[in-house]
């Protein structure tokens, strides 16, 4: 299967993930599915109200219930202060500290007001249905272009709480001069993560202070850090194990569960469990960022850009999270995908008495994207010009740099990834057809992409890495990755095995454990195969060298001389005497008193842009206002796939997320009362198997960067065009200029109102 | 009260709960922690699929007293010998998994499915599964593995079609 890489052996190939047995047995343990020995469970009391001062708690029923340990309130828990989503030590002076285990002022409907700890679920459930709780209700805004008049004061802030800027030239002028200006106002929603295994985490105290926590999270050391803050712990008395991931996509990257369980179960010294059902997951955890963006674009008769103005409102909900980064994020990723010489980016983070929002696959891409992609179609519109060709006469092109000052580019090819997924998908000849007359109509639509490659540029980026070969040849790789069910495990051994010459499977690799891995940033930004996959590249390399010198001691020959081949050594000069990987490391244990085993850290070096185009055809129901998509082909420019089933993989579920950000998913938070009105997959609908459409997928693989055999991240991008895509196919096909997200059947309806006149 | 069935072959007698839930009991009693529970018990995700009496039931929505004297096969209770079932191994290779989360409850779906109808088409694979959630995959591969089983599958590598 797969395609022949340039003489790889397993670099390239489809190998199954690791896990996939224990996976299909039902055998491989979630955090939810252990019990250990004497744990109590943990359930938590959330505010029925959008921003209320809690006035009096009373737990005395509940304390009295036989079998409740303890009921835990904003009365007798830390007060200290923290920022879920910093993952780094001093990031918090970037960034505003509001969040605390409990408050006494709820912001939100979900809010944390009391956590009950019992002997077992079911009387930590009766315990808090008799939590007494007196409210004073504060006055509450959902609605984040209303917080700029600053009448509902949520944080001793004023809104907007952060703002940035990016530009380049003087766009300025150029729109006082340009004849052609198009204008469009988008809004994408608040989504939820909808990982299929709910939030959850097991804290475990020792006997000598230090606190074990189980969870499954993307960043162990923010993990970590923001425990040790709360707990008023060492870093080394807080020890994170990064557990099977049932699914995360940003949802499981900040420090939501941590912090309280491990409080819970410092103060009980007991093992606590902490797990949320469907519906606090959806209306406390994090949600993707709603954003609102009116952006402009002045363009040339000839269909050239001339200028892009770009002002974004991002809700943050009721505490900062990732509010100024997600804006920052945001914005930058406008400098990468067209040349635009004159382009101004003014992005503005508030907050609002809605779920928090966070990281969400894609940082703020996905809603950026929609923002300038759905523009561009409608300018192309106005243009009387083909999306595709408009597009391309303005993409970025290898090597651009980024003139906002951001990384080089990098081997660009989003050109490539339009013009070859436009052939497969037979755009012109379908964007041609006549249009079907009656009640069902068809479009085509497209959108393009781009995302990073890591922090290179921004932050530190960085990982390190300690390769082992044993006494029988296989190694082990100690690292702080974290496997999401990406593969990233099959992966790196992938490209261990490709250095080394070796089965992957005789590789063996734990995932992070703050007690034992090497330091590592975790899971996020799109770095893990471009970075984590170079450093394990060069750790093998490393390794490699070490055995070759070694070798070349045993067989009296240059280090250049010795080859290795499928766990087999020899001196090409004496092709006859071969010995095993293993005898080698047995034989320098024994005759030099060394270990095969090198620790290194490797630095990012670069951060060029992955991208994609996507194209798609969709049918509408006039009279329903229901949309089917029909056909999807997503292009990507991945550099190289370490393993093409794998990025496929990533892109299916990519598209899954993207269709039901374009049609069907929103958090809904009625205006009355601020409660979540789709608080369950009942009410809440991501996309099922019926509903998928087909998908082919086009891999450009052209290399040219510093990731392992020229690797560029995919599972982020995999989302980030396919919603503009559907919506642009939407508007194909009504004649529409539809620009809020999702396109529920309320809002096709009305789209198509002035015309039924 | 006393509940006796058949788990994975096995005859069971537990004591439970009137109301304790089939998903509960096969977790908490039996240890059979394969099954999950992903929307909070109402039937929308299907990651608690098992089998009862040859049809897939979501097991947070039956109660454990409901199989009474049923037949309840779990994902634990798939493979023989140590040998995974073909649909097992079928997902495996058609890299059908990611997260896994749902895996199991898609696999007996799949598996349900297909001991009612041994061959179906696209559609019927795809509606045999709607009940299934899975945020991962968008689906493609987890078709394409029980089109392998079914030996229906016309096509592999990323391409679709409407069935037979």
């Amino acid at each position: 299967m797969g395609e022949e890489g340039q003489g790889l052996k397993y670099v390239g190939k489809n190998l199954p993930i690791h896990d996939g047995a224990a996976k299909v047995r039902g055998r491989i343990k979630y955090t939810g599915d252990l019990a250990l020995e004497g744990m109590l469970i943990a359930k938590l009391l959330f505010s029925p109200l959008p921003h209320a001062k809690i006035l009096s708690i009373d737990a005395k029923a509940a304390l009295a219930i036989p079998g409740v340990i303890g009921v835990y309130t904003h009365e007798n828990t830390p007060k200290t202060h923290y920022n879920s989503q910093v993952w780094f030590d001093g990031q918090e002076a970037m960034t505003l500290e509001d969040e605390r285990i409990f408050t006494d002022t709820v912001r939100f409907v979900g809010d944390k007001v009391a956590a009950v700890l019992a002997v077992d679920e079911r009387t930590a459930q009766e315990a808090l249905g008799l939590i007494k709780v007196e409210y004073e209700a504060l006055p509450f805004n959902v609605d984040p272009e209303k917080a700029f008049d600053n009448v509902v004061s949520i944080h001793p802030v004023q809104e907007p709480f952060f703002t940035k800027e990016f530009h380049c030239g003087n766009s300025d002028e150029v729109f006082e001069q340009a004849e052609i200006i198009v204008e469009d106002r988008v809004e994408t929603p608040k989504v939820h993560h909808a990982a299929m295994e709910p939030h959850v985490c097991i804290a475990v105290p020792d006997h000598n202070g230090k606190i074990t926590i189980l969870t499954p999270c993307q960043i162990m050391y923010s993990v970590r850090l923001t425990v040790a803050k709360v707990l008023g712990l060492p870093f080394n008395k807080v020890r994170v194990i990064k557990t099977p991931m049932g699914g995360s996509f940003g949802g499981k990257q900040e420090v939501i569960l941590e912090p309280l369980c491990a409080y819970l179960a410092q103060s009980s010294e007991k093992p606590v469990k902490l797990e949320l059902n469907r519906k606090e997951c959806i209306i406390s955890t994090r949600t993707r960022t709603k954003v609102i963006g009116v952006v402009k674009t002045a363009v040339d008769g000839r269909g050239k850009i001339l200028a892009r103005d770009f002002q974004v409102i991002a809700d943050t909900g009721a505490y900062t999270s990732n509010g100024a980064a997600i804006v920052s994020a945001m914005g930058k990723k406008l400098f990468r995908l067209y040349r635009v010489d004159n382009q101004r980016y003014q992005g503005r983070a508030v907050h609002t008495n809605t779920t928090v929002a966070g990281a969400c696959r894609g940082y703020g891409t996905p809603q950026i994207m929609a923002i300038s992609e759905l523009n561009i179609d409608s300018t192309a519109r106005r243009l009387g010009m083909d999306p595709l060709e408009f597009r391309v006469k303005n993409l970025v092109q290898p090597q651009d740099s980024d003139l906002s000052g951001g990384p080089s580019l990098g081997d660009a090819r989003v050109i490539e990834c339009a013009l070859e997924g436009a052939k497969a998908f037979e755009w012109s000849e379908k964007r041609a057809r006549e249009p079907l007359v009656g009640r069902y109509k068809r479009g085509v639509g497209m959108a393009c992409s781009t995302h990073g490659n890591g922090y290179y540029g921004a932050f530190q980026d960085f990982v390190t890495m300690t390769l082992r070969m044993l006494e029988d040849g296989s190694m082990i790789l100690l690292s702080g990755l974290h496997e999401l069910g990406c593969g990233t495990i099959t992966s790196t051994k992938q490209i261990i095995a490709e250095v080394m010459d070796m089965d992957p499977d005789r590789i063996e690799m734990s995932e992070g454990d703050t007690e034992t891995s090497p330091y590592d940033i975790g899971s996020q930004a799109s770095r893990v195969m471009h970075v984590c996959g170079a450093a394990a590249l060069k750790i093998a390399q490393s390794v490699k060298g070490l055995f070759r010198s070694q070798a070349a001691f045993i067989f009296k020959c240059s280090p250049e001389d010795v080859v290795m081949c499928d766990e087999m050594t020899w001196s090409i000069k004496e092709p006859d005497k071969r010995l095993t990987y293993g005898e080698i490391a047995r034989t320098v244990q024994r005759q030099h008193q060394l270990e095969l085993i090198i620790t290194e850290t490797y630095r990012a070096t670069d951060n060029p842009g992955s991208y994609g185009a996507n194209f798609v055809e969709v049918e509408v129901d006039t009279l329903t206002g229901l949309i089917k998509v029909l056909d999807v082909v997503a292009a990507f420019d991945v550099g190289k796939a370490i393993n093409p089933d794998f990025v496929k993989g990533q892109i299916y579920g990519g598209i899954q997320m993207g269709v039901g950000f374009a049609l069907t998913e929103d958090i809904k938070i009625d205006p009355l009362t601020g409660i979540v009105k789709s608080d369950s997959f009942a009410n809440y609908h991501i996309v099922n198997a019926p509903d998928m459409p087909p998908m082919r997928v086009i891999l450009i693989e052209k290399g040219e960067n510093d990731g392992p055999y020229g690797a560029k991240s995919i599972g982020e991008i995999a989302t980030c065009a396919i919603a503009p895509a559907i919506v642009s196919a939407v508007n194909h096909a009504l004649g529409t200029n539809l620009t809020v997200l999702p396109l529920t059947p309320e809002r096709i309806l009305m789209g198509l109102l002035p015309q039924k006149k | 009260m006393v509940l006796e069935m058949t788990v994975n072959g096995k005859a069971i007698k537990v004591e439970v709960n009137p109301n304790a839930r089939l998903l509960d009991v096969l977790r908490e009693n039996l240890g059979l922690t394969g099954a999950k529970e992903g929307c909070s018990g109402e039937g929308e995700c299907g990651a608690c699929t098992v089998i009862m009496d040859g049809k897939a039931v979501n097991s947070c929505l039956v109660l454990a007293l409901q199989a009474r004297g049923k037949e309840i096969i779990t994902i634990e209770g798939l493979e023989s010998n140590g040998e995974l079932d073909r649909l097992q191994q079928a997902f495996i290779d058609q890299g059908a998994i990611q997260c896994g989360y749902c895996t199991p409850g898609m696999i007996m779906a799949a598996k349900a499915l297909l001991m009612g109808n041994p061959h179906p088409s696209e559609a019927e694979i795809r509606l045999g599964i709607a009940g299934n959630l899975c945020r991962c995959t968008g689906y493609l591969k987890i078709i394409s593995a029980i089109q392998e089983v079914a030996g229906t599958n016309l096509r592999k590598g990323g391409q679709d079609d409407d069935g037979v």
